[in-house]
Parts: C-alpha cells; sequence; structure tokens
C-alpha cells in the first residue's frame, strides 16, 4: 500500500520534471516569459489520448503528442515573435485560456466538460505499462531524456545564441544571430516536451478534462522553475521534488480532498512570492528572474 | 441583434470599471496589476459575507466591501509590490508576483467559500422593460448609469485635481515627476486606493449581475488587459472605449459561435490587436518594441 503511494508520487515528480524542465528551456534560457505552457501539456494531454482511443498504438499517440504540441508552439510563435514582457506573459496566456476555451467546447472531439475517460495505460510492443512500476520506469525515461536533451541544448552554439537572446536580444541580433528563429525553435522544442509530459499524464490517469489543466498548474510549474531557479536544472528538480512532496502531508491530517487542491495552489503561490521577495535567484538560478 | 449590443454594452461596462482602475495602475507604476481582479473577487465576497452570511443590510454592507476592496489593493501595494520594486525588480517579476496572489486569493476564497456560484438576493428581479428593441433590466440599467458615472469621475478627477495632476505627472515621466517633489510611492498608494476601490465596486455590480465564483478574477484581468491594449495601453478613456468593444465582440461573436467561445473571443482580439495595431486605437506606443 505504502510502497504504491510512493510509486504514484514518483511519476508525479517525473511528469512535472518533464514539464518544469522544459519550461526552463523556453523561460530560463531564451528568457520568454511563457505563461502558455499549460496549454502545451493539455494539446499534448488531448493528441495522445485522441490518437489512443482511436486505436492508434501507445508510442504513436506519443510521438504524436509531442508533434501536436511542437506545432502548437511553432503556431504561437508566429504572432509573439515581436512581443516582449508583459506583452509577451499575456498573449501566452490568451493562448492557454484559447485552448481550454477549445477543449471546454469542441465537444465533437473533446466531449466538453464531460472529458476522456478510459484512455488505455501504455503498451509497447506487447509489453504493457498498465502496472505502475513499469509506467515509473516510462515516466523516468522521459523525465531523464528531457533532462538530458534541454542541457545538451544549452551546451551547444545554439544554446549559446539562446542565453545572449535572453541577456540582450540587440546585441545578439547585431552579431548576425537570427533571434526570431532561435526563439520560435526554443519555444517548439519546449512545447514538445510539454506535450510528451501531458501525453504521459493521460496515460496514467486514464481521464483527462478541461479543469485538468487549470491556472493552479500553471502557478505550479511556474513556481517549480522560478524556486528551481531560472536557467538551473539541479535547482528545478530539486524545486520538482520538494514541492510535489511539502502539500502530501495534507492528506494525512483528514482534510478533505475537495480543500486539499486549493491549499495546494495557495501553498505553492505564497512559497512563489516569497522566493521573488527574498531569494529570486531561485535554489540555483544563474539568472534574477528578469 | 440590438439585443446582442445592448448586452455588450453591459458586459462592456463591467469591464470598463475594472480596465479602468487597471490602466490606472499600469500608467503610473508601469507593471501589469495582476492581482487587480483577487481585487474584485475579494470585495464581492466580502460583501457576500457582510450581507448573506453575517446578515447586514445590504447596501451599507456594499459601502464596506468597496473600501474593503481599496483597502485590499493598498495591502497588496504595500506588502507586496513595493518591496519589490524597493530591489528593483523588473515589471516582469512584479506579473509574476501579482499572478501569485491572484491564485493565492482565488484559492482561499474557493476554501472558505466553496465553488459553487453565489448570489444575492438584495434586489428583486424585475421584469426587464424594452428599450429600442432589447430588453433590459433596471439592474442592467443602473450598472452602465453606475460605470459611466464613476467613469466620468475618474476622468475629471485625473484631469481637474491636484492629485489627478499629480499622477498623470508620474504616468508621464517618473523621474521628472520625483525631480519636481512628488512622492512617486504616495502617488502609488493612491492610485492603487482608487482602481482597487472602482475594482470594488465593479465586484458589487458583477455580483449582482451574474453572481459570484471564486475564479472570477483571472477572466477579468485578461478581457480588461484586452480592453487596454485595444483602446492603447496607458490612457484610461482608452482602456473603457476599448472595454466596451471587447464586451460587444464577445456578444457579437457568441451570436455566431457556440456559446461557450465568447470567452475565446477578446483573446483572438487581443492577438490581433497586438499583431496589428500594438499601439491600440488611442493609446501611445509603450513597451511593444522597446
Amino acid at each position: 500500500m505504502i510502497e504504491a503511494y510512493f510509486t504514484h508520487l514518483l511519476i508525479l515528480i517525473c511528469i512535472y520534471l518533464t514539464l518544469a524542465i522544459s519550461l526552463q528551456l523556453s523561460m530560463g534560457f531564451t528568457g520568454l516569459f511563457n505563461l502558455g505552457h499549460i496549454a502545451f501539456y493539455a494539446i499534448g494531454a488531448y493528441a495522445s489520448a485522441l490518437a489512443a482511443l482511436a486505436g492508434w498504438p501507445f508510442l504513436a499517440a506519443f510521438a504524436a503528442a509531442g508533434a501536436t504540441a511542437a506545432i502548437a508552439g511553432w503556431i504561437l510563435s508566429l504572432p509573439t515573435a515581436r512581443l516582449k514582457g508583459d506583452y509577451l506573459a499575456l498573449a501566452t496566456l490568451g493562448f492557454f485560456f484559447v485552448v481550454n476555451a477549445v477543449a471546454l467546447n469542441w465537444n465533437d472531439v473533446t466531449k466538453g466538460a464531460l472529458g476522456l475517460p478510459g484512455i488505455p495505460k501504455p503498451e509497447i510492443m506487447g509489453v504493457s505499462f498498465a502496472d505502475n512500476t513499469a509506467f515509473l520506469g516510462l515516466a523516468a525515461l522521459t523525465a531523464a531524456a528531457c533532462f538530458l536533451a534541454v542541457r545538451r541544448i544549452a551546451k551547444t552554439p545554439f544554446g549559446n545564441v539562446l542565453q545572449a537572446v535572453r541577456d540582450d536580444e540587440l546585441a545578439a541580433r547585431s552579431l548576425g544571430k537570427d533571434a526570431t528563429k532561435a526563439k520560435a525553435t526554443a519555444l517548439c522544442a519546449s512545447a514538445l516536451f510539454a506535450g510528451l509530459a501531458g501525453s504521459l499524464y493521460a496515460h496514467y490517469i486514464t481521464f483527462i478534462d478541461p479543469f485538468t489543466f487549470n491556472i493552479g498548474e500553471l502557478i505550479t510549474v511556474l513556481a517549480m522553475v522560478i524556486i528551481g531557479g531560472l536557467a538551473s536544472l539541479e535547482g528545478t528538480v530539486l524545486a520538482v521534488v520538494v514541492l510535489v512532496l511539502l502539500p502530501e502531508p495534507l492528506r494525512f491530517i483528514g482534510m478533505p480532498s475537495s480543500i486539499v487542491g486549493p491549499a495546494r495552489q495557495a501553498i505553492y503561490a505564497a512559497i512563489l512570492l516569497l522566493i521573488l521577495a527574498r531569494r529570486p535567484r531561485g535554489f540555483g538560478g544563474r539568472v534574477e528572474a528578469q | 441583434m440590438i439585443q446582442v449590443l445592448a448586452n455588450g454594452i453591459i458586459a462592456g461596462a463591467i469591464y470598463a470599471l475594472v480596465a479602468s482602475g487597471f490602466s490606472l495602475v499600469y500608467s503610473t507604476a508601469r507593471f501589469v496589476h495582476f492581482a487587480h481582479g483577487a481585487t474584485v473577487a475579494a470585495g464581492a465576497y466580502f460583501l457576500y459575507f457582510l450581507s448573506m452570511q453575517l446578515g447586514a443590510s445590504f447596501w451599507p454592507s456594499a459601502v464596506v466591501a468597496v473600501a474593503f476592496a481599496a483597502a485590499v489593493g493598498i495591502a497588496m501595494n504595500a506588502f507586496v509590490y513595493k518591496p519589490l520594486r524597493c530591489r528593483n525588480a523588473s515589471s516582469l517579476v512584479l506579473l509574476m508576483a501579482g499572478f501569485a496572489m491572484l491564485v493565492l486569493v482565488e484559492a482561499a476564497l474557493l476554501i472558505a467559500f466553496g465553488a459553487d456560484i453565489k448570489t444575492f438576493n438584495a434586489i428583486r428581479v424585475e421584469k426587464g422593460m424594452e428599450i429600442a428593441g432589447a430588453v433590459i433590466t433596471p439592474l442592467q440599467v443602473s450598472i452602465i448609469a453606475t460605470a459611466a458615472a464613476l467613469l466620468l469621475g475618474l476622468h475629471l478627477f485625473m484631469k481637474r485635481t491636484r492629485l489627478g495632476k499629480t499622477m498623470r505627472a508620474v504616468a508621464c515621466n517618473k523621474t521628472l515627476a520625483e525631480a519636481r517633489g512628488i512622492d512617486v510611492e504616495k502617488t502609488h498608494t493612491y492610485a492603487f486606493a482608487v482602481s482597487s476601490a472602482i475594482a470594488g465596486v465593479a465586484g458589487v455590480l458583477i455580483g449582482l449581475e451574474q453572481g459570484l465564483e471564486p475564479t472570477m478574477g483571472a477572466n477579468l484581468v485578461i478581457k480588461s488587459f484586452t480592453g487596454t491594449v485595444i483602446g492603447g495601453i496607458g490612457s484610461v478613456p482608452g482602456a473603457v472605449l476599448g472595454s466596451l468593444l471587447v464586451g460587444m465582440a464577445e456578444n457579437v461573436g457568441a451570436w455566431f459561435l457556440p456559446s461557450g467561445y465568447k470567452d475565446a473571443v477578446a483573446f483572438v482580439l487581443l492577438f490581433a490587436f497586438l499583431l496589428f495595431k500594438p499601439d491600440g486605437l488611442l493609446g501611445i506606443n509603450r513597451g511593444v518594441n522597446k
């Protein structure tokens, strides 16, 4: 029993790791103040769920989730290429609300508020991942792949361009770097991994609805990135583990589950405020939130 | 069709109240006060607490609730924004702090009052009267009248009084205003007080017209930001005009699309304006290409 509970927590940690580290790529390394990340997570979850329910094998649905989210990232990068600061933040947040409205209202496809039940557990070449321990392996693999990929990208010359764009876009441009393209690529890659995280979530819980992807989830992943420290992957890992485990004791003091959800978000929001006020670089950030 | 336009004006009047305060803070303090929506919700729920749960009579409670909203705004500025500004935090950090406060207040309201929609039964539902082919209830007429009176008052306040001039001076050039002996921090406090009180009025009106939901704040902030961008950021009359347009566009959009997409219309407008006319209808271009 207790083992099953820990496996569940570890799976959640792996999914949030994928989500938070992919946000680091666009927000931490490229300096895009992206409030639309949960939209990519939702797009991935829906794409994967719909594909799997239509009979696609898991790997195809998983790939479709990443691809659809990446395409959405590319589409979002088109109108927002020229935007900075507040405008970018609000425009990406608007994107999140549009995606949410589509998920809620496109009844023929997403079943609207009813959500999509009965999403099959993953099965790859005859091996079933219905067991949580096996699923944890899959989630951990995805999280590790995301971590390594983002770390690798950050160290390549392309990663340097991204960080140059973050620190001084004008200077990067004057050295002949294509900042617009770099930002679009970063957003695409970031969205791709968020989509994969969404796919994992959908196949793990086996049910998704538009309310799963709410503004509270957004504050959760934002808190993870800021508390971990912008552009610090190790810090993010630490922050994800701490933030997933921190509200868990609430369950044991007999709090009803309808309160646990909002209480969790209140805790994250309060910690985020505290970090912004006291330690704006987070655990291991090299860059101050700006 | 006239009915649709009438509904648009009613929705727009409420957005305009929120947007005018939002725009006032944006122009004087130069950041997106995301928690402005939380002020609206806090004021409205305080009124619910006073009149429905404590049984106080409605109109005196409404006055207290407006004062409470102003106090909430002043407190947000004093305890969160001001320390951050003193540390020279960028506008994005302030935006994020506001976002965290919004989620914090939403979660607190959810825990305290539950997720269901709350209504005041202070005003008898009266039969609508027909004006030029549209059915409008007396409440809706008074909403439009209240909004118009308040906005006109705000306009005169900004143009005629000394404090209004001080605010415009800070909005125009903070350094110069400071050099002329204006206490900038004090001006910010006044701006927060005025805008939050107006937000409180908006909260009361929304409570009467639509009922209260813990999540009402986020939606209002996005709508009023859209109105502000459309009208031209930094211009209070522009914010009012833009908000009316948002209200109209939503209701006209709901005429052609499934009603659930109503919320998405504003964001499409936001994208369109950010893309093609980022300085809005009346505004001065600031921030987009900064």
